[in-house]
């Protein structure tokens, strides 16, 4: 029970087993848990920032989302109001055009029966002027006939 | 009886070593042969252990006998991170080794009291004591490396604090000046006596514990083994318990061997206090 060599020995065999597990179990396996725990807390870090920008993206993506829907909102109204513009538009113009259309017939028409007067007063006039010849013909006393005539002409036809 | 079927003496027979005597007139010129078989036989063991699972370290998520060592070392490196106020790369793998290096050994202790000594007769060993921490000179080893780690750091770190205090306290303070160089060799007697307390109680705590457990061994085994059937039943139950209640405390001597190590060396690590 007393110290002898054993324990010079004993020193011998400690110090060396102290320098052999530092060199090849506690300093490796120390390293490679550092490593890893660095390796874990970047893998954290990482994570967070990815979190922070997804967030940040969110709220962007929310907020171009919503400029999206007042700038759509916008160009649908102000096409609504244009189209309603060229809807008024569209049914002056028409309205305009089928005035004219009216007008233009019209005038057509009337000129068409002016001329149809004319020709229709001519033609009268022509069958009176025949009528004439065939009374002055057959009647000696013509003044008297042609004023008879003209009478009927202007009774019957004048207002033609 | 059981004496004379496990050889003569008794138990004291029993805790005799393996000795190799250099110089039979110097006690001190011997060398006790089992404590150092197997303490090189573990060390060896441990070292192989160590070079096996560096070449399969991996970084990823560990399994196995990574992740079980993963766990030894990371518990130790927080003890030694929790008492430290300074890093100092030496102290946790020292710290770990302490703590492995004793708690294999004590584990040895479980085996059956005679089975290591009955193997060693078969190669013509008369005497074989298969537990080193029972033999002064383990637990002394050690706890003289980690005081003279404790006294480098001292005179490394904080020389005029270290050696103001061996001399200054603790009654310097206490007494009138002309009285100071009187008590100053009190004061560094005292010191002494407290420093060399320290691996004192370091290796004699681990060595009482460990011879204790053992002398109880084989007292359970002289007691009870030899009688009749009831009692190397009881024997066997109560060896049963005594082993249980042995493997905690020689996991538990371990863990104070190996907090104290880092306790001591911390205290020489404190910055000095004005």
């Amino acid at each position: 029970m007393s110290l002898d060599l054993t324990f010079i020995g004993q020193i011998v065999v400690f110090l060396t087993l102290v320098f052999l597990m530092k060199k090849y179990l506690y300093g490796p396996m120390a390293e490679l848990m550092e490593a890893r725990s660095n390796k874990i807390a970047q893998g954290l870090a990482a994570a967070d920032a990815g979190n922070e920008a997804k967030a940040k993206a969110e709220v962007e993506i929310a907020e171009q989302l919503n400029e999206a829907r007042s700038k759509a909102a916008e160009i649908i109204a102000a096409a609504e109001k244009r189209s309603a513009e060229l809807n008024e538009e569209s049914v002056i113009k028409a309205r305009t055009e089928a005035q004219q259309i009216v007008d233009s017939a019209r005038d057509e028409v009337n000129a068409e029966l002016n001329r149809a007067r004319q020709t229709l007063r001519g033609e009268v006039a022509d069958i009176a002027m025949i009528a004439a010849e065939q009374v002055v013909e057959a009647e000696l006393d013509a003044k008297r006939h042609a004023k008879l005539v003209e009478g009927i002409v202007s009774s019957g036809f004048g207002n033609a | 009886m059981a004496d004379q079927s496990h050889g003569d003496g008794g138990i004291a027979g029993h805790l005799q070593y393996w000795t190799l005597k250099i110089d039979e007139s110097n006690p001190f010129m011997q060398i006790h042969l089992d404590t150092m078989l197997v303490t090189i036989v573990v060390a060896a063991g441990m070292f192989i252990f160590a070079l096996w699972l560096k070449g399969r370290l991996v970084e990823g998520a560990p399994s196995g006998a990574q992740n079980f060592m993963e766990s030894v070392v990371g518990f130790i490196d927080q003890t030694v991170k929790d008492n430290f106020p300074v890093h100092n790369p030496l102290i946790a793998p020292l710290a770990f080794t302490v703590f492995c290096f004793i708690a294999l050994i004590n584990t040895i202790d479980i085996l059956p009291a005679f089975l290591l000594g009955n193997i060693a007769h078969l190669f013509g060993v008369e005497h074989f004591r298969p537990v080193p921490t029972n033999d002064l000179n383990l637990p002394a080893a050690m706890a003289v490396s980690v005081f003279a780690l404790v006294l480098y750091y001292e005179f490394k770190l904080k020389p005029v604090h270290f050696c103001k205090e061996l001399v200054m306290e603790p009654f310097t303070s206490l007494v009138p000046g002309f009285l100071k160089p009187i008590v100053m060799p009190i004061n560094l007697i005292l010191k002494l006596v407290e420093e060399v307390a320290k691996p004192l109680s370091l290796s004699f705590r681990l060595f009482g514990n460990m011879f204790a457990g053992e002398v109880i061994f084989l007292l359970i085994a002289f007691l009870l083994l030899g009688g009749g059937a009831v009692s190397m039943a009881a024997g066997f139950f109560v060896g049963l318990a005594w082993t249980a209640f042995h493997l905690f405390i020689g996991l538990l001597q371990a863990f104070i061997f190996m907090i104290l190590t880092v306790v001591y060396l911390s205290i020489a690590h404190q910055p000095v206090e004005h």
